[in-house]
Order: C-alpha cells, then sequence, then structure tokens
C-alpha cells in the first residue's frame, strides 16, 4: 500500500490546543512527522514592546495559560537584570510558592489529559478535582484563577491574607496521599506498562542534540533542572532533589512529573514555614517612576527619563514545568522595553517529534504527545 | 547527590491485582463522592454565596476557601462617583486602554468631571485601574456574569459602574504594595512662565501658585515674557496623576526625588 500523509490537527482531540501533526503513514506504522505551529500567534514579543514594564506581566499569563506564573516569573527575573532593581527577599519565597505551586497544577492537568489520551476515564477528574484546590489558593491570594498578575518588577502585588500559610498546608496534606493514589490508578495497572513502555523513546544524546528539556530530558537520566545547575530566586537555600528516570519514555516522563510533584510539595512546605516567620516588605524601595503605583504619563516619551536610568540587557532562565525558558529584555532607557525576546521550551520539544515518532504506530501518536505536555500558547506566543 | 530519586522497576503483579487495585480505588473515590461531592450546581448555587463562606474546607471535598476568599476575586469594576477626582490614573494605567473617560454631571463647565466608562469587551481584569486608583473609589467585585445580547451593552458607563457600586458586593480588599519612597513633582525654574496651567488642571488641588520676585532688568537684556509665580507642590495631598506635566506647555516639570 502507498503511504499517506494525514493531518492530526489542528482541531483534533489528541493535539491540546491548536496545532498541526502531519503524519506519513506506510499502513499503521509512522514513517515521518511533521509538526506545524503557529496557528495561536498573538505576536506577544512585538505587543511587548509598546507597553510599560509591569503591563507585560498581563501578557505572560497569556503565553504559557497551565503555567503562567512560571511565566511571570522568567519575565519579572529579566527585567529586573535590565532595569538594576533587586526584589526583597519575601518577595522572592512568595514567587518560590507560586511557581511551586503552578508546578504542581500544570502536572496536574498534565495528568488529566495524559490519562485521557490513553483511554483513563475517572483519573482526568481526580486531577482536575485537586487542581482546583491550587486555583482556589491563587485565588485567595491573587484575586484570579488563571491570569494572576501578581508578580510586578520589583516585588509582587501584595502580600499573602491572613490564614493563608494553614490552608496552604492542608491543601499540600490533602495532596501528598493523592499522588500515591495516581500511582495505583495508572502505575499498578499492566495495561498502562503495556501501552507505554519503550514507547517514543528519546535517549540522553538526542535531547541534548534537539534542545529538548525539562521532564524530557530527566526521563532520559541526564540530571538538568535549573533549579539546581543555575539556581534563581531563593532555590539555592531550597532542600529538593531533582527527579530522575532511566527509560527515557513515556513511563519515564509520568514517572519524572510525578515525583516532581513530590518534591514541589517537599518545597513548599519549607517555603510556607519561612513566609510564617520572617515578615516584610514586598515590593522593592527603589523603584522607578513609571514602575511605581500608578502608571502616569512622563512628559514626551523618554523625556527626562534617560537621566534617571541607566541601560541594561537582562537574561533570563527559568525551570518551567515543561522545561528550560529563558527571556531577554532590552532597557534602552525609555518606558518601554526595546525588545522582548522568550524561548520556549515546549517548541523545541516538539519540534523533536521527529525523533520519538517514526517507527511506531499510529495509534501510539496520543500517548506519545501527551507525554510531551504541549503547550500551544507559549509555542506560538 | 547521594538520594537521587530514581524511578524503579515495575513490580511483578498478579494478573488479578491489576485489574482489582485501580478499580478499588476508583470504586472508593466514588463511594466518597456520593456523600461529599466535588462540585455544586451552579445556577441554584453559588461559590461566593455566604452559605459556602465557613464550610468551605479541603477535607469536605468542597472548593477551598481562605477566609473570605471571593472578597479577592477581580470582577466588574465598583465605581463610587462621589469620590472620583478624574484624575485619569485608571485610563493611564490600563494595558488594553479599554477605560475612556466621559464627562459625568457634577462638574463646573470648565472643568468637566469625568469618570471611568469600561469597555468590557476588552478588559482583561488585570486590577491595574484599581491598583493606580488613588482615592480607592475604583474598585473590583465578586460580579462576574456578563453575557449579555448586545455587544454595545458591554460597554459600563460610570452610572453603571455605580450601580454595582451600590449592590454592595464584597470589595476587593488587595492594595497594591506601594514603594516607601515614591517620586514628587518637581520643578525647573528657569522654563517655568507662571502660566496656572498645572494648577488648574490638577485633580486634588495640590498645587498653589506663589508669588516670586520679579528680578532686576539689566540695562541692555531683555527680561522673560511671564507672569511672576512659580507653582508649589503639596507632596502630601498629591495623587501622583502627572496631569501637570503633561499639560505643562513649557516641559518644566518633571518627577524625580527631593534633594
Amino acid at each position: 500500500m502507498s503511504e499517506m500523509w494525514i493531518n492530526m490537527g489542528p482541531q483534533h482531540p489528541m493535539t491540546h490546543g491548536l496545532w498541526n501533526l502531519r503524519v506519513r503513514l506506510d499502513g499503521e506504522l509512522i514513517k515521518d512527522v511533521d509538526p506545524e505551529v503557529g496557528y495561536l500567534h498573538r505576536g506577544i514579543e512585538k505587543i511587548s514592546e509598546d507597553r510599560h514594564y509591569n503591563e507585560v506581566i498581563t501578557l505572560m499569563d497569556r503565553c504559557c495559560y497551565v503555567a503562567g506564573f512560571a511565566w511571570e516569573h522568567l519575565y519579572t527575573i529579566a527585567a529586573e537584570r535590565a532595569l538594576h532593581i533587586t526584589p526583597p527577599e519575601r518577595a522572592e519565597y512568595l514567587r518560590v510558592l507560586s511557581d511551586e505551586f503552578q508546578r504542581i497544577a500544570s502536572h496536574l492537568m498534565w495528568y488529566a489529559a495524559f490519562v485521557q489520551d490513553i483511554g483513563l476515564m475517572s483519573p482526568f477528574l481526580y486531577g482536575m478535582r485537586d487542581r482546583d484546590l491550587i486555583l482556589d489558593l491563587y485565588q485567595s491570594y491573587t484575586g484570579a484563577r488563571m491570569t494572576y498578575e501578581y508578580f510586578r518588577v520589583g516585588g509582587v502585588r501584595s502580600d499573602l491574607p491572613p490564614g493563608f500559610t494553614d490552608q496552604a498546608r492542608k491543601v499540600l496534606d490533602w495532596l501528598t496521599p493523592r499522588f500515591n493514589e495516581y500511582d495505583q490508578l495508572c502505575l499498578g495497572s499492566d495495561i498502562f506498562h503495556k501501552r507505554c513502555d519503550n514507547l517514543g523513546v528519546l535517549k540522553a544524546n538526542d535531547c541534548v542534540t534537539h534542545g529538548v528539556t525539562g521532564p524530557m530530558i530527566r526521563s532520559a537520566g541526564l540530571k538538568r533542572d535549573l533549579r539546581k545547575d543555575r539556581p534563581y530566586s531563593v532555590y539555592r537555600q531550597l532542600d529538593f532533589d531533582v527527579a530522575l528516570a532511566d527509560s527515557a519514555d513515556v513511563t519515564g516522563r509520568y514517572l519524572v512529573r510525578m515525583e516532581e510533584m513530590r518534591q514541589s510539595v517537599r518545597i513548599l512546605r519549607q517555603v510556607v514555614d519561612w513566609l510564617d516567620h520572617h515578615p516584610g516588605p514586598v515590593i522593592a524601595e527603589e523603584l522607578p517612576r513609571w514602575l511605581g503605583a500608578p502608571y502616569a504619563p512622563v512628559g514626551k516619551e523618554g523625556y527626562l527619563l534617560k537621566r534617571h536610568y541607566p541601560k541594561g540587557v537582562g537574561f533570563s532562565a527559568v525551570e518551567e514545568p515543561h522545561g528550560e525558558a529563558q527571556a531577554y529584555v532590552v532597557n534602552e532607557g525609555g518606558e518601554h522595553p526595546y525588545r522582548v525576546k522568550f524561548r520556549s521550551p515546549v517548541f523545541a520539544n516538539i519540534s523533536a517529534a521527529r525523533q520519538y515518532m517514526v517507527g511506531y504506530r499510529v495509534a501510539d501518536i496520543p500517548p506519545i504527545m501527551g507525554s510531551v505536555d504541549v503547550c500551544v500558547g507559549e509555542v506560538d506566543r | 547527590m547521594a538520594n537521587d530519586v530514581t524511578a524503579t522497576e515495575k513490580p511483578e503483579q498478579n494478573p488479578v491485582l491489576w485489574v482489582v487495585r485501580p478499580m478499588a480505588t476508583a470504586a472508593r473515590q466514588f463511594a466518597k463522592s456520593l456523600f461529599r461531592p466535588s462540585t455544586i450546581v451552579y445556577p441554584y448555587e453559588r461559590l461566593e454565596d455566604p452559605k459556602f463562606r465557613d464550610r468551605l474546607e479541603v477535607a469536605s471535598g468542597k472548593p477551598l476557601g481562605v477566609g473570605a476568599v471571593w472578597d479577592n476575586y477581580r470582577g466588574v469594576h465598583a465605581l463610587n462617583i462621589a469620590t472620583c477626582i478624574s484624575c485619569n490614573l485608571c485610563a493611564f494605567s490600563c494595558p488594553d486602554i479599554c477605560i475612556e473617560m466621559v464627562t459625568v454631571p457634577g462638574g463646573d463647565p470648565k472643568h468637566p468631571k469625568k469618570c471611568p466608562a469600561i469597555d468590557y469587551g476588552k478588559c482583561s481584569y488585570c486590577g491595574f485601574c484599581s491598583d493606580a486608583c488613588p482615592e480607592g473609589c475604583l474598585t473590583m467585585t465578586t460580579r462576574y456574569e456578563l453575557s449579555t445580547p448586545k455587544r454595545a451593552e458591554m460597554v459600563y458607563s460610570p452610572e453603571k459602574l455605580y450601580d454595582v457600586f451600590r449592590s454592595k458586593l464584597p470589595m476587593n480588599p488587595i492594595r497594591l504594595a506601594r514603594p516607601a519612597n515614591e517620586d514628587a513633582i518637581l520643578l525647573d525654574p528657569p522654563l517655568c512662565i507662571g502660566c496656572n496651567a498645572c494648577a488648574r488642571d490638577c485633580p486634588t488641588q495640590c498645587i498653589t501658585m506663589l508669588d516670586i520676585p520679579k528680578p532686576e532688568s539689566k540695562p541692555g537684556e531683555k527680561l522673560p515674557r511671564r507672569i511672576w509665580k512659580e507653582p508649589v507642590v503639596n507632596d502630601s495631598d498629591c495623587v501622583r496623576c502627572g496631569t501637570c506635566i503633561s499639560v505643562c506647555p513649557k516641559e518644566c516639570l518633571f518627577w524625580g526625588t527631593h534633594k
């Protein structure tokens, strides 16, 4: 039988967003794949050039809709380096608190979508249910469930409400036994192993060659985690391990993400304890005019601002739930960033699709793509 | 690191167990959900209802609350027209440019009172406007149901926002953490012509024009044509809206810190 191309997507339940996977098939066998992105392009990098430094943060939540805090953190670090601002320590801990809760929420969202891809229905509901508890926590201190707009250049928007840390501990206590339950539902079943073992294998050297990062590279046994390798924020003070697996397949990615959630709980317990005992300011004391509370007009464009503020560039790299995200902000002295550039981890991860998909069957595509954890919002930006 | 987390080999299992165990977990969850459902019946029950406020706990399976979790929600704005000073800060701070200042009755003819009208078709509920509001008259409430049959109805006039204010919904108590030392309005004296534009348009009336001595004119030198007055800003009343800077014809006012 002759070969044929079929389109998985852009509107397809497997694709988790708006992108297209073109697959060349020989019967059931995958001969070639060609991921095609760009359906969700909103020009976020270009819009950022026309916005104040703080207003770009509203776009970051739309960048990745399941891990908004990670992208806010990424941008704020880069912008602070470009503007030569140091946030207070309590703000850093609040950011790590948000980041790690976001990692759990994002992985739970991945778990819910992934198990549905491999045909399990009820774990989807459990994953979504437990993610909702974290969103409730977010709502109590940021005011929103998905688009937080909580970080500011130079700190965070506000302090925690009273009683927050107790509720956060309750959520952590609730989540800890849940992870074992998820494992029972998946790893406890041989059907899961028959479906996922030795599937979508991407070895460590291939990961390095193609820029694949995050849980995918850790599932191949390579210990690469920016929180350890290039510590940002206060991760240096926190005690945690890097989750590793050695099978480099779909099961390995599952194991790594599950272990990462447990490690996040471990980090969060330390952060919550720290926050209980260290009150303080949450925003830097020295802020330029247009970063302070009201965002007022400043005369003519750039007038008298260059006298106040030195130019600079800022680079940051953050371990996002999906992988390593990077940002570069150029400050030319005006009130808007001159240029903002982002590096999306998922873009690299799905660009390497040919490496881990060719040779498998067409029914293997949903588990493999599910294990990559695609978030198209950040791929297209 | 010594104790790296490494994936273990899958345990050998009895074929009966790998069917029974996941099913038992699912059955346990099902039994729990019969007595403690995780969801609510939305149009009839609402999460922001006071009856949920104290009962929200993790263990109940219901959504979690941290004290008054819904008070912090960023929904439709409430505007207290009476305390609005027409400073324009909400419109300037809006990233989506969805706030337009429209005239409302109550101002004098020369300086009409202008209050924000918000286009909820564009609004992203970021809360920058209520953060920027110096008088606390623009806040965000817990109202979130906005569907209308007409697009024009998505633009909320100040009167409509005032109706939201009068409905006594919980106001968002989150206030932006402000930097300790804020910039102030400074004057570049040689540029000033004493035109009174800043003092006239200041929404808080915190600028006073004070007389300055007229210098003696030397022979052969022409004095600048100006009014011999200079603005003095009362920093404690100033809301840092920047109106004076934007109306100044000579660009002699600027942001800075006092020496």
